[in-house]
C-alpha cells in the first residue's frame, strides 16, 4: 500500500512539473509578446498630424474638382465652355511643367556641414573623417516627395524642373535627373505655401536625416520664386490625335 | 503530499531557465491546454479526497484532455469555429465545480476534527 501511494505521488510530482513548465511558458509569452507596438507616442503623433494634413489636402482637391465639374455642367454657352477648357488646358500645362511658374515658395540648399575645427585634446586620438559621405538619389527623391505631398506646385533641383516622369537616380557616383548630371551643392526650389512646406520638412525630420550624411539643410521662404519650364525633349510614344467628328 | 509541490516548483524553475516562448498566435492553444491540465489536477485532488483516485484515469485524463483541448481548438480555428471558447467554458465550469467539492470536503473534515 505504501509503495503504491509513493508511486502515485511521484506521478503527481511529474505532472505538476509539466504544469509548472506550461505555466511559465504561458506567463512569459503573455508578459513579453513577440510583436508589440514599438513606436513612441511622439512618433505616432507626427504620423497622425501628417495624415490629417494629407486628408485636408485631399478634401481641398475634391472640392476643386467638384467645382470644375459643376462649371462644365453649367456652362451652356459655347464661349464659356471654351474659356473653361482653356483654363483647364493652362492648368494642365502648368502641372505638366511645360510653362514657367512664378509665385511664393521655398528654396532649400543642401550644403556641406562645417564642423568647427576643435583643437584635438589628445594627439593620439584618431580624428574622425568628415565630409566623406554623400547623399543619394534616394535622399533627394524622399525630399522631393515630401514637397509634392505637401502641396508643392512645382519643384526644381539645380534648375531642372521635375515633371511626372522625371527620374532621379544614381548613375555611377553622381546623381542624374533624367539624363542630366547634377552635382553638389544641391539647390531645390519649390512653389507652394511656404509655411506648409517648411513645417512639413520639420515634421519629417529632413534636417536630422541629412545631418547623418554630414549635410546641412538651409530652407528659406521666398515671396517671389521663378521656376522655369521643363525643357527636355519629350518623345510621345503611344498617343494619337483623336479625329474630330466634323473633320471628315 | 510534499512531492507534487516540489515537482511544481521544479517545473516553474525549469520553465524559467528554458526561456521558451510561444508565438502569440499559438498562445491561446497553450492556455487551453493549461486550463485542461489544471482541471485534471483539481479533478485528481477531488477524487483523492473522495477516495476514488485511480492513477490510470488521472494520467490518461491529464494527457488526453490537454492534447484534445489544444487540438480541438486548433481544428476549430482552422474551420472558423470558436471551439476554444467551448473548451474554456467547459473546463472553467468543471474547474470551479471541483474546487467547490474540494472546499466542502476539506471544510467538513476540519469541522469533524474540531468536534
Amino acid at each position: 500500500m505504501l509503495q503504491k501511494s509513493r508511486k502515485i505521488t511521484f506521478i503527481l510530482a511529474i505532472i505538476s512539473a509539466i504544469i509548472g513548465v506550461m505555466l511559465t511558458v504561458q506567463l512569459r509569452s503573455s508578459l513579453h509578446p513577440v510583436h508589440k507596438e514599438s513606436r513612441s507616442i511622439a512618433e505616432l503623433r507626427t504620423t497622425l498630424q501628417k495624415e490629417l494634413e494629407k486628408h485636408k489636402n485631399l478634401l481641398a482637391d475634391i472640392s476643386k474638382y467638384n467645382q470644375l465639374y459643376y462649371q462644365y455642367e453649367t456652362s451652356l454657352s459655347e464661349d464659356e465652355s471654351i474659356s473653361v477648357m482653356k483654363e483647364e488646358l493652362a492648368r494642365t500645362r502648368r502641372m505638366a511643367g511645360m510653362v514657367g511658374m512664378e509665385g511664393e515658395g521655398i528654396v532649400i540648399d543642401v550644403v556641406d556641414a562645417h564642423t568647427p575645427a576643435e583643437p584635438a585634446m589628445d594627439e593620439h586620438m584618431p580624428v574622425p573623417v568628415v565630409g566623406d559621405y554623400t547623399i543619394d538619389d534616394e535622399d533627394l527623391r524622399w525630399l522631393v516627395n515630401i514637397l509634392f505631398a505637401n502641396g508643392a506646385q512645382a519643384v526644381s533641383i539645380n534648375g531642372h524642373r521635375l515633371i511626372a516622369t522625371t527620374a532621379i537616380r544614381n548613375v555611377g557616383d553622381v546623381i542624374q535627373i533624367d539624363t542630366r548630371t547634377i552635382r553638389a551643392p544641391y539647390e531645390i526650389k519649390a512653389l507652394g505655401e511656404p509655411e506648409v512646406l517648411l513645417s512639413a520638412l520639420k515634421l519629417e525630420g529632413v534636417e536630422e536625416n541629412f545631418q547623418l550624411a554630414n549635410k546641412k539643410v538651409l530652407a528659406e521662404k521666398r515671396d517671389k520664386l521663378m521656376i522655369s519650364a521643363n525643357n527636355e525633349t519629350r518623345v510621345i510614344q503611344f498617343m494619337k490625335p483623336v479625329k474630330e467628328k466634323g473633320d471628315s | 503530499m510534499w512531492l507534487p509541490l516540489i515537482g511544481l516548483i521544479v517545473g516553474l524553475v525549469v520553465g524559467f531557465l528554458l526561456d521558451w516562448r510561444v508565438p502569440q498566435e499559438y498562445s491561446s492553444y497553450l492556455s487551453i491546454a493549461l486550463l485542461a491540465g489544471l482541471d485534471t489536477i483539481f479533478g485528481g485532488i477531488r477524487s483523492f479526497l473522495e477516495r476514488t483516485f485511480n492513477v490510470r484515469i488521472f494520467m490518461s485524463g491529464f494527457f488526453f484532455n490537454t492534447l484534445f483541448a489544444a487540438g480541438l481548438a486548433f481544428i476549430g480555428g482552422f474551420l472558423g469555429i470558436d471551439l476554444y471558447l467551448a473548451a474554456i467554458v467547459a473546463f472553467g465550469v468543471r474547474l470551479f465545480n471541483n474546487l467547490a467539492v474540494i472546499r466542502r470536503i476539506v471544510l467538513s473534515k476540519w469541522i469533524n476534527q474540531q468536534e
